[in-house]
């Protein structure tokens, strides 16, 4: 079985960490980012702020070449992680070098709707850069804390897998094109709304009062429910102009979030245009896009003859940050310089 | 001045009405302080005049609400070379 090692790949390299414990992190992570700096490769690790503030302590001298980035902001919303990575590999790609990444995105205490998304993103990765430049991205999975189950699946969504010290391919990769395939991944039940309406065109402006009403209701602030509406007035105008002309719009609150479901008849066949960055030409879509840089956290299905958009907002902002920060903000460098 | 909610429903209207009256040689002032919304298609007509305007003239757009600013930023259309945000008082 073939085994490059992470400096050899002339294409993506989608690799899963397993540990148990900080010593095995540092094991697993240390000599692949001194790998990097020891080739010249741009290395950015995007780690929550205590692993971050470790691989700096393990580093020593070498973390000064090494950009570093805070998952719980990069991945708060997990969709906002791939614009991250895309715009790494797009500033700092120079041609015959490789680059390399360390991306954490999952961690125990996601929540089970985050957990969900963030696995559907380690997909995604695969869409996005499996047939592009050549860099590597290592994602560490803590074996210790996460379910045997979430572990299952990034033997599927990585196409390398480091366990026990040594790398290998994983035999259960799902492959690229299965990774872009429609996700149709069951959603949480969701409780009685607080609104059910159908809309079509000319009813935009009735769907806009209704989620700011309900959301200021919920608890939103008038900013936060604003743009709520912002985002759920985009999902509804897309099914209206894509989605069979109407759709069905649903509203409820959960302990610590107002949702807002829009439901269609289109088909959802684009994984990643939620997750490129639009430029500057005006007709390119950006109704998703913007979705998920406004919204907490976006859910996207393709069910039989429907399309499901969910669009969460907390109601305190701050609880987006469920990873622990005792470090100093000033630990972690800025993602990339000017 | 125009004032309302601007979204599929009347883009297309509001950016002919818009065309019409932007046709002289200075800089055109569009005051959408009294516009409580421009949805990405509103914000994409707006681009759109903008970039007919460019180079030799600029849309100068004043009074759009913080949130409508957030969405022009990050849907990419804030540094375009036609369109410029004013954050001093309307003069349209």
């Amino acid at each position: 079985m073939t085994d490059p090692s992470p400096s050899a790949v002339n294409r993506f390299r989608h690799e899963a960490l397993f540990y148990s414990g900080s010593a095995e992190f540092v094991n697993g992570t240390v000599p692949f980012v001194r790998e990097g700096v020891a080739s010249g490769e741009p290395v950015l690790v995007v780690e929550s702020p205590e692993k971050i503030k470790t691989l700096r302590a393990a580093l020593e001298r070498d973390a000064d070449q090494v950009f570093f980035a805070d998952m719980s902001e990069v991945g708060a919303n997990p969709a906002r992680i791939i614009p991250a990575w895309c715009d790494f590999v797009n500033r700092h790609w120079v041609p015959g070098k490789s680059l390399r990444g360390i991306g954490e995105p999952i961690w125990s205490s996601r929540g089970a709707d985050e957990l969900v998304e963030c696995q559907r993103h380690e997909s995604l990765l695969n869409v996005a850069f499996g047939r592009g430049r050549p860099w590597s991205l290592l994602c560490p999975y803590d074996t210790a804390t996460l379910r045997p189950e979430v572990i299952d699946e990034a033997r599927r969504s990585h196409e390398f897998i480091v366990e026990g010290g040594s790398a290998r391919r994983s035999e259960n990769f799902r492959g690229i094109d299965a990774s872009a395939a429609a996700f149709s991944a069951p959603l949480a039940s969701a409780p009685p709304p607080l609104d059910e309406v159908t809309f079509e065109k000319g009813d935009l402006r009735r769907v806009r009062e209704l989620v700011r009403k309900r959301a200021v209701a919920a608890g939103l602030d008038e900013s936060r429910a604003y743009t709520l509406a912002v985002a759920t007035n985009e999902v509804a105008t897309n099914s209206i102009l894509h989605g069979g002309g109407s759709g069905t719009l649903r509203i409820w609150q959960d302990v610590d979030r107002v949702i807002c479901e829009v439901r269609d008849r289109g088909v959802f066949d684009l994984p990643l245009v939620d997750r490129e960055a639009p430029g500057p030409d005006p007709s390119s879509p950006r109704g998703l896009w913007l979705a998920n840089q406004l919204c907490d956290l976006v859910q996207i299905r393709t069910f039989h003859e429907a399309t499901v958009v969910r669009l969460h907002m907390r109601l305190d902002p701050r609880a987006n940050l469920s990873l622990v920060t005792d470090v100093e903000s000033t630990e972690a460098t800025m993602i990339l310089p000017p | 001045m125009i004032a309302g909610e601007i979204d599929i429903s009347n883009t297309a209207a509001v950016a002919a009405s818009l065309r019409d009256e932007f046709d002289g040689g200075t800089d055109p002032h569009l005051d959408l302080s009294r516009v409580s919304f421009v949805d990405v298609s509103g914000i994409r007509a707006l681009v759109g005049l903008a970039l007919q305007m460019a180079p030799n003239q600029r849309l100068l757009v004043h009074g759009l609400a913080a949130e409508l600013e957030t969405v022009l930023k990050v849907t990419g259309w804030a540094d375009l070379p036609g369109l410029e945000l004013c954050s001093c008082a309307g003069e349209a």
